[in-house]
């Protein structure tokens, strides 16, 4: 009589660690690695709908306390013989209103926006930023040969057209980028901005122009698109 | 079952014939009826039955895509109510401005929602590329989602760029005719593009009755569209893309 | 069904796969025929033949109106009547920056854009600002009675003045 066998207890995990699923065949010259942790899967409803319309709750519900609270504007009816002063584009068009006082229409109106537009296109397709190396890995000597001489270049160009609140984020953005071109150990947001790689930097440096720009715009240009304070940009006649 | 007439009259209708020939799944308590929450729903059709887990942290995608498209059903509904009061003539688009500040019943309201969610759309959807290009969501095999999400994000400024014209009062006026004087400084395509654009050399009638045009039928038929593409690639592509993990690890204490 | 039946009929030939390249060609030659006719006369449907604009010439008083030194502004029709060293002359008021109409500034004698800080001498040249050219000048015309006439549309050599 031989003892019936026991019964097989199935157990069920996610933890590939914990509890390995498949037996796999090491030979003895390699070493058994894991590549990659099993991921976590959720039924999409209602895990995902229901984040989704909670989402679209609240935007709901922000607009509305935005529309209760504030006026969309209205001026008075168009009257092509009578320019506003000061006359403003959409706050989105303001960082390109703000170029067109520096730079001629064609360069600031219409080489900008389309450089940017290429540039975006063009992201994927140049393996920007695949490898995700950060910029001062390489030869340190030649990097900031390179990057200085981009920066200075940038700056100088930039200084031509007296368009200062280009040329400032540019000196920032560089000074950070050299910040940490040495080998010294730091804090962690050192850390973090030694992890930073090129695309990343001219993204940073991109966003940081527009943002300058767009505010200048918005908050500091007066009549004559001249630079006044947010509380005196319309004088009262 | 239940006391309470509610329970009953919604199992009532649950159980029709009508309501089953409508929603062909039953209440979404197995796994099974929760998928089919999906898979019968032309709607939900755009997402996978199961997502990733750590898809749904806020700090994976913030939420921004949601955001924007929750913005473009405000922006389609407030719109519609919109057009009901409006028309694209001078000086009859201004009246209705009027109108619908003095006149209509929830007109201002219905206005700002307009106005302050075209705003949300185009940060939401600045934001969003932003994020998606910190995260590197845009590497193979997103490429082309990427490119989309461009036109995307050109098409919701032009919709709100159009949309600018449309009140008629001063600040749409000369926001609009500097501008499209900015195409005129492109070389031999601006001159006959902004003509084309403005219906004449000045922003006139022709123009405020072409950005309506725009602003209500093509732009929105076009976002639609490209809108369709860009979220049936993200599924397709595997789901949101978070920020970059770190390489697989080589090698694993146990 | 079809392609069997035919290839039972007749045993394909060697013409069969030119023929039916000529066939695919001449489809497809068709779809691109009629997407350049529809682009075209869509194009052409989109430019307005009738324009409903201010019209480009108007009355701009007697020549005795303007001693040296007048500057008017014809506010309806965008443009300085000016009356200069020896004569009369017109310029444009639309900034050749981004078309915002600037203001003529007594008390500085200079003409200057709301818009984006342009600003012109009373002769239409760029003191400084973004604009890329001068105000054009524009055709003035009188008659046996002097009275004028300018028309925006025609410009002409800067320097131009309209003799007395």
């Amino acid at each position: 009589m031989s003892t019936p066998m026991p019964p097989l207890d199935l157990l069920e995990s996610n933890d590939p660690v914990a509890m390995p699923k498949r037996v796999a065949l090491v030979r003895p010259d390699a070493r058994a690695t894991l590549r990659r942790t099993e991921e976590r899967w959720v039924m999409t409803f209602p895990n995902l709908i229901l984040r989704e319309a909670i989402v679209f709750q609240i935007v709901v519900i922000a607009l509305s306390l935005a529309a209760l609270l504030f006026n969309a504007p209205l001026e008075g009816i168009a009257n092509p013989l009578e320019t506003p002063n000061p006359s403003k584009a959409p706050w989105y068009f303001l960082g390109l209103q703000e170029l067109l006082h520096y730079f001629p229409p064609v360069v600031a109106g219409v080489v900008f926006p389309g450089l940017v537009v290429v540039a975006l296109v063009v992201i994927p397709y140049a393996k920007v930023n695949l490898s995700a190396r950060p910029l001062w890995s390489g030869d340190k000597q030649q990097t900031r040969l390179w990057s200085g001489s981009a920066i200075v270049l940038l700056s100088v160009l930039f200084a031509v057209f007296n368009c200062w609140p280009i040329v400032i984020p540019t000196l920032l953005v560089g000074a950070a980028m050299f910040s940490v071109s040495g080998d010294g150990q730091g804090g962690h947001f050192r850390q973090f901005l030694q992890k930073v790689t090129l695309p990343e930097w001219i993204m940073t440096w991109f966003i940081l122009v527009a943002t300058v720009l767009t505010l200048i715009g918005t908050f500091f240009r007066g009549p004559g698109w001249s630079l006044v304070w947010p509380w005196n940009m319309y004088p009262h006649a | 079952m239940n006391g309470t007439p509610f329970p009953r009259i919604g199992l009532w209708v649950r159980e029709s014939a009508l309501y089953r020939s409508i929603v062909r799944h039953g209440a979404a308590d197995t796994n099974r009826n929760r998928s089919l929450v999906i898979f019968e729903n032309l709607f939900l059709h755009m997402h996978p039955v199961k997502v990733r887990e750590k898809t749904l942290k806020f700090t994976h995608t913030y939420w921004l895509g949601a955001v924007t498209i929750s913005a473009m059903f405000v922006l389609i509904a407030t719109g519609i109510l919109l057009m009901f009061y409006y028309h694209p003539s001078v000086p009859q688009a201004y009246r209705d401005m009027k109108e619908l500040k003095f006149v209509v019943d929830n007109g201002v309201f219905y206005r700002n929602l307009h106005r302050w969610g075209a705003h949300l759309m185009v940060l939401g959807a600045l934001l969003h590329m932003v994020r998606v290009f910190y995260h590197r969501a845009y590497r193979p095999p997103r490429q082309f989602n990427w490119v989309v999400g461009v036109v995307l994000l050109l098409v919701t400024l032009l919709l709100s760029y159009t949309g600018y014209l449309l009140p008629w009062d001063q600040l749409a006026f000369w926001g609009v005719s500097v501008g499209t004087n900015m195409a005129k400084e492109a070389p031999i395509l601006g001159p006959p593009i902004r003509f084309l654009l403005l219906g004449g050399n000045i922003v006139s009638e022709n123009a405020l009755l072409r950005f309506y045009v725009l602003h209500c039928v093509l732009l929105p038929v076009a976002l639609l569209g490209f809108l369709g593409v860009h979220i049936w690639r993200v599924r397709k592509d595997g789901g949101v893309q978070g920020p970059p993990e770190p390489p697989a690890d080589p090698e694993v204490e146990p | 069904m079809r392609e069997a039946d035919e290839g039972m009929a007749m045993p394909p030939g060697p013409n069969d796969a030119s023929r039916r390249e000529f066939l695919a060609q001449v489809g497809l030659g068709a779809c691109a025929l009629t997407i350049a006719g529809a682009a075209l006369t869509v194009l052409d449907f989109m430019e307005p033949k009738v324009l409903f604009e201010p019209p480009t010439e108007f009355k701009a008083g007697n020549i005795q109106d303007f001693p040296e030194g007048t500057v008017r502004f014809d506010e309806e029709h965008r443009a300085y009547i000016i009356g200069g060293q020896g004569g009369v002359f017109a310029l444009s008021a639309v900034c050749t920056h981004l078309g915002c109409i600037t203001r003529y500034h007594a008390d500085e004698g200079a003409i200057a854009c709301p818009c984006h800080g342009s600003r012109f001498d009373v002769d239409g040249n760029v003191v400084h600002g973004p604009a890329p050219r001068a105000l054009p000048w524009i055709e003035v015309k009188a008659d046996a009675e002097g009275n004028l006439m300018v028309d925006t549309s025609v410009v002409i050599p800067h320097g131009k003045v309209l003799k007395v």
